[in-house]
């Protein structure tokens, strides 16, 4: 059914003129739960043209909202009632935060007369909120409804993405109001600059043609600005090497033979070392995060950094910026491309040795894992085989932990937007909601949901929703039966001291018999010789979410690594072994 | 260790300062002292901070208070006379 735009000044209760506020943002579907404060709502919601899938926990709606964002790049949006409805939803405002993802959640409040009264399901969710929306508001009067949808879609998309919250007083939605959708969007404190200044572009072409060791340090950022094909482009152009952080996995091909890998804490050899040895970093929608830096005094210590980044704040934050190009990124790179081309015409750097020196260490150092000595399944085996048999077209959603670095490295990201996962800030239990939303965002493409059996336990009655609503996402648990990444952790700084990360979950949850009560399809797969026909069995099945509980052996640990808060010059490929740098030249 | 005199102006909307004290408190800047004050636009108010810089630099301080929506100008007070222009993060590309 199409939208048909309401006429301004058509008189209706304020819940009604949030209905088509929402309508009138494009909004095609939302995640959430009803509930006292927020139920006025619900009721304009049963006529609308918007699909509301009904949740089994508001922060699967949070997440789900993300995973929906992600995939479309169009904002995510969920809805929750008042106080434990609205605290539900923080862990995926402050995960998409985080990861700059753009979203608007709206919450019910107490009646505006309650407010303070410490009422019944009343919690300050704006003020709870602050620290990780980009903005927040509190609506108590229903004809501000339409303006403050107008802007909180405005705010969430534009600039640098980031969730935005609406909280609305429950007689704000019961009174009577008069619709008036705004016709401009007016923000004194809020207009980013998405053109990049030409002087900005000329002095980093100049620097990068200077340079004799160029790589690019590819962020998120080059995702959210849709700028792949972009960068791909002045990537050959200059013919230098690409490291693609974990959020920005499918910015860059990584069939491309420029490409480099992952950088960071299990970032490979040639990626973290391609970074330490620069002279110029090309840091494009990338934050210096302490995972990708290790110890940040140490890091690339002779680069000079181009910081190319759309939100001001970032340049200069944990790096100095010798050239800070403020802008989007699309703009930027598309801008950058002439400026280079005309500096590299008149001469550059002899790039050949860096390139050389860097294939040498890629070719040296390939990601790589022990196959079990005693014929047990090898999780990372369990991985690269789904990649492999999937393909590049399927969305892959990961949760947090030793599973998702190996997802991250096992896969071959081709494109962007395949490759979902809560790269700041952490959140096991992201993996099944974010899967259910990619798929209702992109419901003719196979989306898998890679867990391990910790983050699983988390989020999965989420699977309930899949079910009812034909959302047939495929789920594969890499069982390790143990909080996998902590448990490393334990085996390298604590003498292999296991407390508490042992889950038992080869015992207990049947995780197949669980998925049979929530609706979906339960395969189980403990031998390697399995594993092909087991993924086989489960791309087939297109009518139900399947679970797949692969029963993976304990002890595999994540390779690279520098620890916590040491140089990236101590990056280890193997427990107690270091890169035989002696044979390196760079 | 400087202490910078921030002059910024906000609108004057609920929940303002809380935004920017709670700004101030979590990516740890300290505040030395806050006047918030009314301007001629009752839409508007004016906020001095004076603000001492450790461990983070003033331009920093200044593009995370910009990131605020409500945050609408930001200026620094130098000497007894206010600096003319608008604070840009964007080191050597003033607009």
């Amino acid at each position: 059914m199409a939208h048909v735009p309401t006429a301004n000044g058509t008189a209706m209760t304020g819940a009604t003129s949030l209905v088509k506020s929402l309508e009138a943002s494009g909004v095609d579907v939302m995640f959430g739960i009803p509930g006292g404060a927020i139920l006025p709502a619900y009721d304009p919601i049963y006529d609308s043209t918007i699909r509301h899938i009904l949740v089994r926990h508001e922060q699967g709606a949070g997440h789900a909202a993300t995973g929906y964002a992600q995939v479309t790049g169009r904002a995510g949006v969920c809805i929750a009632t008042s106080g434990p409805g609205a605290t539900n939803l923080v862990t995926p405002l402050a995960d998409a935060a985080m990861d700059s993802v753009p979203m608007v959640a709206i919450t019910g409040q107490v009646p505006s007369l309650a407010i303070g009264t410490d009422a019944f399901q009343e919690a300050d969710i704006r003020g709870i909120t602050m620290p990780f929306t980009k903005h927040n508001f509190l609506v108590t009067d229903p004809d501000q409804i339409p303006r403050v949808i107008a802007e909180a879609f405005h705010i969430a998309t534009s600039g640098r993405p980031g969730p935005v919250l609406v909280d609305i007083a429950k007689d704000a939605l019961q009174k009577q109001t008069t619709y008036d959708w705004p016709t401009s969007i007016n923000l004194a404190g809020y207009k980013p600059q998405t053109q990049p200044n030409q002087g900005a572009i000329n002095d980093a072409a100049a620097l990068i043609a200077q340079s004799a060791k160029p790589i690019f340090y590819v962020g998120g950022g080059v995702i959210k600005a849709n700028a792949a094909r972009e960068l791909l482009e002045l990537a050959q152009l200059l013919g230098a090497p690409v490291v693609t952080t974990l959020m920005a996995r499918g910015a860059f091909p990584d069939s491309h033979p420029l490409h480099l890998g992952m950088p960071g804490m299990h970032g490979t050899v040639a990626a973290v070392t391609g970074l330490q040895k620069a002279d110029l970093l090309i840091t494009l929608g990338a934050r210096f995060d302490d995972r990708v830096t290790g110890k940040l005094s140490t890091f690339a210590q002779n680069a000079k950094v181009i910081h190319a980044d759309i939100d001001p704040a970032e340049i200069g934050k944990n790096r100095y910026a010798d050239v800070a190009v403020i802008g989007d990124l699309r703009e930027t790179i598309k801008a950058l491309i002439p400026a280079l081309t005309a500096t590299l015409a008149k001469g550059r750097a002899d790039i050949s040795p860096w390139l050389a020196s860097v294939n040498k260490l890629k070719a040296t150092y390939p990601l790589g894992y022990d196959t079990p000595a005693d014929g047990a399944l090898s999780p990372q085996y369990v991985i690269e085989r789904l990649g492999k048999i999937c393909g590049p077209d399927t969305i892959f959603a990961a949760g947090v932990g030793q599973h998702q670095m190996w997802a991250s490295q096992f896969i071959s990201y081709e494109k962007p937007r395949t490759w979902l996962n809560s790269g700041g800030a952490g959140t096991m239990g992201y993996a099944v909601p974010a899967a259910m939303g990619a798929k209702v965002g992109a419901p003719d493409t196979t989306v898998w949901a890679i867990d391990g059996d910790g983050c699983f336990q988390m989020t999965n009655q989420e699977l309930v929703t899949c079910a009812l609503n034909n959302i047939p996402i495929k789920v594969a648990i890499i069982n390790n039966e143990s909080l996998g990444m902590v448990r490393q952790w334990q085996t390298l700084f604590y003498d292999s001291r296991y407390s508490n990360t042992s889950l038992d979950s080869k015992r207990v949850p049947n995780f197949p018999l669980l998925a049979e009560a929530m609706g979906c399809v339960g395969l189980s797969c403990e031998n390697p010789a399995d594993v092909d026909a087991t993924i086989e069995k489960a791309m087939a099945i297109n009518d139900q979410p399947v679970v797949v509980d692969f029963r993976v052996h304990r002890d595999a640990m994540v390779w690279p690594m520098v620890a916590a808060g040491t140089s990236n010059d101590e990056i280890m490929i193997a427990r107690a072994t270091a890169p035989d740098w002696d044979s390196q030249e760079l | 260790m400087a202490i910078h005199k921030l002059e910024v102006l906000v609108e004057n909307e609920p929940g303002v300062l809380a935004r920017v004290a709670g700004l101030f408190a979590r990516r740890t800047y300290n505040i030395d002292s806050l006047v918030v004050s009314p301007t001629e636009n009752s839409k508007i108010s004016k906020m001095i901070i004076e603000v001492s810089v450790e461990g983070h630099s003033l331009e920093q301080v200044i593009a995370q208070l910009d990131k605020l929506i409500n945050v609408i100008r930001i200026e620094e007070v130098l000497e007894g006379a206010i600096s003319n222009s608008k604070h840009d993060t964007q080191p050597d590309y003033q607009n």
